[in-house]
């Protein structure tokens, strides 16, 4: 002891480090990423595998070469923004379309803004919108590829997403799915709509690990179902029910994951219900009303461009005042 | 439902590893050198010169102030010298230093083991004795303890809070007290309680102290039933949650009332005395000994079963004396924190010396202490879902990095208790409380040169 550190207080750090967070949401995301390589076999295996890799990659050379800053594709949030990509397409997605949508997610969304904790928009979101509007016809190929595992799908499936279904048939075109088939891994979509009960267990996982708050995705879940509730409630021969909004469609994918991303959604709890309150609206109108059979996506986004707003005027409870 | 405060919180790991170790009595030095700054307010005022004659309990430094207190010799002998030496900060502050002689105390001192019930009745004189012992209080702020009792005009103590929580990892100085010296503790409470015009006493106790729970609960029930003065006194188990011995958060714990910004305890109608405190009442009023003695842990994860500790020291015991009758530094020490590791000071000086609120002497290893290296803010919203009085540190530290003082005062920065809890939470290691508690002195500066205007 022939030196004694002397700081200020606290001397003591939580272990909960960036990267451990970050980690955390790697491992919620596994249950989905393992249902989608099951079922959609070597196709969603590849489309993982590049989203990931390009992410990762990108990242790094971005902050060495055009940044030349401190390299941080070791907080793992790179990894995730790969991830979400990857399970917001669909399994049959080229290989050259998802590089570009890493491309966009990392390079624009995030890099251009500064890096993680700066960027406005999800980028894995901004990814896949970029993706939707340029690449229409991969983005919407729902040919179920060969798995690893068989569902009742049958191989070659070219139908639409159960939303898809709704919106070009109306309600009536939908009355044979099966919502256990949904709850389980038994829909048309994106790799990451797969399951709804592997993302719950994610969000289970989230919520244990403290990792996130549980506000943002309750309040979008409870507006869409309420939302769709009074809809159908008036006219269930023309709306969808609300069951079948909660699990189908990017909704529960969206919610426990992307529109709970730190950097991109409101710092309070009220703040945080109020986002959350938007985007199920903005989600819902887009279902009902809109051009798109999908509205998530457009929600979260649209959300995230009010969130220093939000910030601005919702604040924490203070002590005596 | 156990209670607890309503805002942030966290919860570090106890380590309450020195809590079974029975509290020694530290042999006296060869020499001591008492701080006259071992208070909050002014430093006192010597009165003794080199080569006076001393005694212990007599006093050596008079209060220089409203705010101040007056400072004893703990030893018997001859005065060396009075003059400038490190604190352990290593600030330079008045010390007085003793050479021992004997053990020789003054007049009028009860220094047997019998519990004396019998409260005085006389108020004043009761409030004289904790001001001229040179009471202070022993949680950590060393607020004058005398003055806390006295409420301003038109102000009335509605609850006299007795903080036993001991929130703080590792600290288990007032743990040990309130097993070994339970009943002692509740005499002094009844006696501030007395002084307060008769309100309500509560002994607030974090649920993880069990036993000292069940000993101040029996204490409490065995003087109700044999003496007088003891009515309405009683023990609130609390849940564990930090920094539960805040002043303020124990307020809002134990009575469900927050005192608002800038405002004081008695505002809402409480005094809150930290047990120590309680025991030091006791001596000084029941006992007629001056405030020269505390319990201080040894402790830390890299140091032995057998080289932890609770000792009774007496104020002026070099730091490196302690630790070396203890066993020594142990080797793998980086850091030595007097106090908590959340709100403790780190040790810059073990040649500083004991004063009245010496809590610990904790070692810390390299891997336990050292921060690590910033990173960017995730915006993860962790510090001010920590912070017990509300605030958003992540916002405080953007602002206070630009210098906007305006916006500061508006989000409340002078209400920080410093309590740590937001840089203990940040997973980006930002230095959060760092950059707030330089600002916060700032913005208080700026409103205290408003209100003289």
């Amino acid at each position: 002891m022939d030196k004694l550190l002397v700081s200020p207080s606290p001397h003591l750090h939580t272990k909960t480090s960036t990267k451990s967070l970050m980690r955390d949401v790697v491992i919620a995301l596994l249950p989905a990423v393992v249902v989608s390589v099951l079922f959609y076999g070597w196709s969603e295996l590849l489309v993982l595998g590049v989203s990931v890799a390009s992410c990762v990659l990108l990242e790094y050379l971005i902050t060495k070469y055009l940044l030349k800053g401190a390299c941080t594709i070791g907080d793992w949030s790179a990894v995730i923004t790969g991830v979400l990509l990857a399970l917001n397409l669909p399994a049959t997605t080229p290989w050259w379309v998802v590089f570009i949508g890493a491309v966009v997610a990392i390079g624009v969304a995030k890099m251009t803004f500064g890096g993680l904790g700066q960027n406005l928009f999800n980028p894995a979101i901004v990814g896949r919108v970029f993706l939707l509007i340029s690449f229409p016809t991969y983005m919407t190929d729902w040919t179920k590829p060969q798995g690893f595992i068989c569902n009742a799908l049958a191989d070659g499936y070219t139908g639409a997403t159960p939303l898809g279904i709704a919106k070009e048939g109306g309600v009536a075109a939908v009355e044979g799915l099966d919502y256990m088939d949904m709850l389980f891994f038994n829909i048309g979509g994106s790799a990451g709509e797969l399951s709804a009960i592997a993302l719950l267990l994610g969000f289970a996982y989230l919520l244990i690990r403290r990792v996130i708050r549980p506000y943002i995705t309750l309040s979008i879940l409870a507006t869409v179902a309420v939302f769709s509730g009074i809809f159908w409630a008036i006219n269930p021969a023309e709306y969808t029910d609300p069951l079948f909004n909660l699990l189908t469609g990017g909704l529960l994918l969206g919610s426990i994951f992307m529109a709970t991303d730190y950097v991109t959604s409101p710092m309070s709890n009220w703040g945080g219900v109020i986002f959350g309150v938007g985007i199920g609206l903005i989600t819902m109108l887009i279902r009902y009303f809109g051009a798109y059979p999908e509205g998530v996506s457009f929600a979260i986004l649209i959300m995230n461009s009010v969130v220093p707003l939000i910030n601005k005027w919702c604040h924490t409870k203070k002590y005596g005042r | 439902m156990m209670k607890t405060f309503s805002i942030g919180g966290i919860h570090p790991s106890d380590s309450k590893i020195s809590k079974d170790c029975k509290i020694e009595v530290l042999p006296v030095p060869s020499k001591v050198f008492i701080s006259v700054a071992q208070h909050l307010g002014a430093p006192a005022t010597p009165i003794v010169k080199a080569g006076d004659q001393v005694k212990v309990g007599q006093v050596i430094a008079e209060p220089a102030g409203f705010i101040s207190a007056y400072v004893h010799s703990s030893v018997s002998g001859t005065v060396k010298s009075v003059g400038p030496r490190k604190d352990l900060a290593g600030n330079n502050m008045t010390h007085i230093e003793i050479d021992v002689e004997g053990d020789e105390w003054i007049e009028g001192v009860d220094l047997t083991d019998t519990l004396v019930t019998a409260i005085p009745e006389d108020n004043k004189a009761i409030l004289d004795k904790i001001k001229m012992c040179g009471v202070v209080g022993l949680g950590g702020a060393t607020f004058p303890a005398h003055v806390k009792l006295c409420p301003p005009p038109g102000k009335k103590a509605d609850c006299l809070i007795l903080n036993g929580a001991e929130c703080e990892p590792y600290l288990t100085s007032d743990y040990r007290i309130m097993l070994e010296r339970s009943k002692e503790i509740v005499v002094g409470a009844a006696i501030m309680k007395q002084v307060l015009g008769g309100c309500p006493a509560v002994i607030g106790i974090e649920e993880n102290k069990p036993e000292a729970i069940k000993a101040m609960t029996a204490a409490v029930a065995e003087l109700q039933s044999t003496a007088k003065g003891y009515e309405g006194i009683s023990v609130m188990t609390l849940k564990k949650k930090y920094p539960q011995g805040g002043e303020k958060q124990l307020i809002d714990a134990v009575m469900g009332r927050q005192v608002k910004s800038m405002g004081l305890p008695i505002d809402v109608g409480a005094v809150v005395q930290n047990v120590a405190t309680s025991l030091a009442v006791y001596e000084a009023v029941q006992k007629n000994i001056p405030l020269i003695t505390n319990v201080m842990t040894i402790t830390g994860d890299c140091l032995p079963m057998e080289k932890q500790h609770n000792y009774k020291f007496r104020i002026g015991m070099p730091l490196s004396y302690i630790a070396e009758v203890a066993g020594g530094v142990p080797a793998e020490a980086a850091k030595i924190i007097s106090g908590g590791p959340m709100m403790g000071k780190a040790i810059a000086n073990m040649d500083a010396t004991t004063v009245k609120g010496s809590s610990s002497l904790l070692y810390l290893t390299a891997e336990q202490t050292v921060r690590g290296v910033e990173s960017a803010c995730i915006r993860c919203g962790k510090c001010a879902e920590a912070c017990p009085m509300g605030l958003e540190p992540f916002l405080l530290q953007k602002y206070a990095r630009n210098s906007m003082m305006d916006e500061l005062e508006e989000n409340a920065i002078q209400d920080c208790i410093e309590c740590g809890c937001c840089l203990y939470s940040c997973p980006a290691n930002i230095p959060l409380l760092d950059i707030i508690r330089l600002a916060k002195g700032d913005v208080i500066k700026i409103i205290r040169g408003r209100g003289q205007r």
